[in-house]
């Protein structure tokens, strides 16, 4: 970047970097990554959520690590460097989470771990924090973050109201609607298994392209 | 400095993983006091809930001991033996909570689907019927094998008995729903049938230390009642005696 003047913090550029991942540049559904955790986390709404957060917050902070430390990085180390940043960034997530939400972090077990395996994680790192300034590396982190939650809590959302007929865990079918107490409903087991999650993701794939005519393939 | 000579390098990654070292040890050494006291309140938690008094106070409650695999008492820790429950097992250590009221509260421990399942059953005075029970695991697939942390799937155990007459039948998870009327059975879960499978086998090992003790309680529990029932005819005896009069 050539101008010298100081650029505000939400500038229209800035903003692009914050608001861009969610939807015309969403990493689960436009760039096809962190597909993995999205069919294993989903099945309800609550472990999506602080899943999501989880990963926002590791995305945003390595793209502000690696962002600041860009200038001195050897090349030839520097996936290296990306990892080591990111996992000790996971594990801080991990140990926070155990202090201060122990049940929540029971929840989500094993895949907190696994955000360390995230590609939207080190793709941010590799694509972007490495080119840019710490300030538009930590949006583009939040950002993305975000684009990837907003993914995760829609498909958490229909499997958790289909699946198990609740959302948060709060009843939302009436119990007299179920087969076992006389009525006609009965929650779709399929919705529980990660296939469904797959298939939901792509109806949404389907929907987002079909309203941005712009991401079409010719 | 050549920034991709050898030597740069090198320094690069020392110093790169000292940072890291220290800022993780300062990190999990300043955590690991809270996350100690949360590990240890949610087992206190937990076998304050398999009694359905979670409104207790532990410490006033609840006297812990352990007992060896003849059921006599044994000196120990009994929060360190839950940190490593099969090994205290395979030791004959096994850990005991005994609640004021007479009724008393196992650990168990298993192994699920995907990794292992534990839990916390509370017997009635009567060292036969369920009281309650807990059920955790640590990556039982969400809304299949997970359900067993549910209180809906909890709350079927209770009132079932795991002794019929003087033989040891636990409670089994079966397949199909449970038959009516039959107290050794609960419904398994749909779609969570290994999990189901590890519940029952965790059930039937880990109850199966404590036969020794549960026997000896019973037999207290019943010599108490001849010891009421005694204590009763004397008194109608009494009264007997005085009506004559």
């Amino acid at each position: 970047m050539s101008n010298t003047e100081k650029e505000p913090l939400f500038s229209a550029k800035n903003m692009k970097y914050l608001t861009g991942p969610f939807s015309a540049n969403n990493p689960v559904i436009v760039q096809i990554l962190g597909i993995c955790s999205a069919l294993a986390v989903t099945v309800q709404v609550k472990p999506a959520l602080v899943m999501s957060l989880s990963v926002m917050v590791v995305t945003a902070f390595s793209n502000l690590v690696m962002s600041l430390l860009r200038k001195g990085i050897p090349s030839r180390i520097r996936i290296i460097v990306q990892l080591v940043v990111i996992a000790a960034l996971v594990i801080l997530v991990d140990q926070v989470l155990k202090a201060f939400v122990y049940d929540v972090s029971k929840q989500l077990s094993v895949y907190v771990g696994l955000i360390i395996t995230n590609c939207i994680i080190m793709g941010r790192v590799e694509a972007f924090a490495l080119g840019n300034k710490p300030w538009a590396s930590f949006l583009d982190g939040i950002g993305n973050g975000l684009g990837y939650g907003v993914i995760l809590v829609t498909v958490a959302f229909f499997r958790e109201l289909f699946g198990s007929g609740s959302i948060f865990g709060y009843q939302i079918i009436p119990d007299s609607w179920y087969v076992a107490n006389g009525g006609f409903y009965a929650n779709n087991g399929l919705m529980l298994f990660p296939p469904m999650a797959l298939i939901l993701v792509g109806c949404i794939i389907w929907a987002h392209r079909s309203y941005n005519k712009d991401l079409q393939e010719k | 400095m050549n920034k991709e000579s050898n030597v740069y390098i090198i320094i690069y990654s020392t110093v790169m993983v000292v940072i890291v070292a220290v800022l993780l040890a300062v990190a999990a050494l300043s955590l690991k006091d809270r996350q100690d006291a949360n590990i240890l309140n949610e087992k206190k938690s937990a076998i304050l809930a398999s009694l359905g008094a979670a409104d207790q106070n532990y410490d006033e409650f609840i006297n812990a001991y352990a007992v060896n695999a003849e059921g006599e008492k044994i000196e120990g820790d009994v929060f360190v033996m839950l940190q490593d429950l099969k090994g205290s097992f395979e030791q004959g250590q096994y850990p005991v909570f005994e609640a004021q009221d007479g009724r008393v509260v196992l650990p168990i421990t298993g192994t699920g689907l995907w990794g292992p399942i534990w839990g916390y059953i509370a017997l009635e005075s009567d060292m036969n019927t369920v009281a309650g029970i807990v059920l955790d695991h640590s990556g039982e697939t969400p809304g299949l094998g997970a359900e067993i942390a549910t209180p809906a799937h909890q709350a079927m155990y209770k009132g079932k008995q795991i002794f019929e007459g003087d033989e040891f039948v636990s409670v089994t998870l079966k397949k199909g729903g449970a038959s009516e009327g039959n107290t050794h059975e609960v419904d398994a879960i749909s779609g969570g049938t290994k999990t189901s499978d590890g519940v029952s086998a965790m059930l039937k090992n880990s109850l199966e230390n404590y036969l020794p003790l549960l026997g000896a309680k019973k037999g207290a529990a019943a010599a108490e009642e001849v010891v009421a029932e005694v204590e009763e005819t004397e008194e109608s005896n009494v009264q007997n005696v005085e009506e004559n009069e």
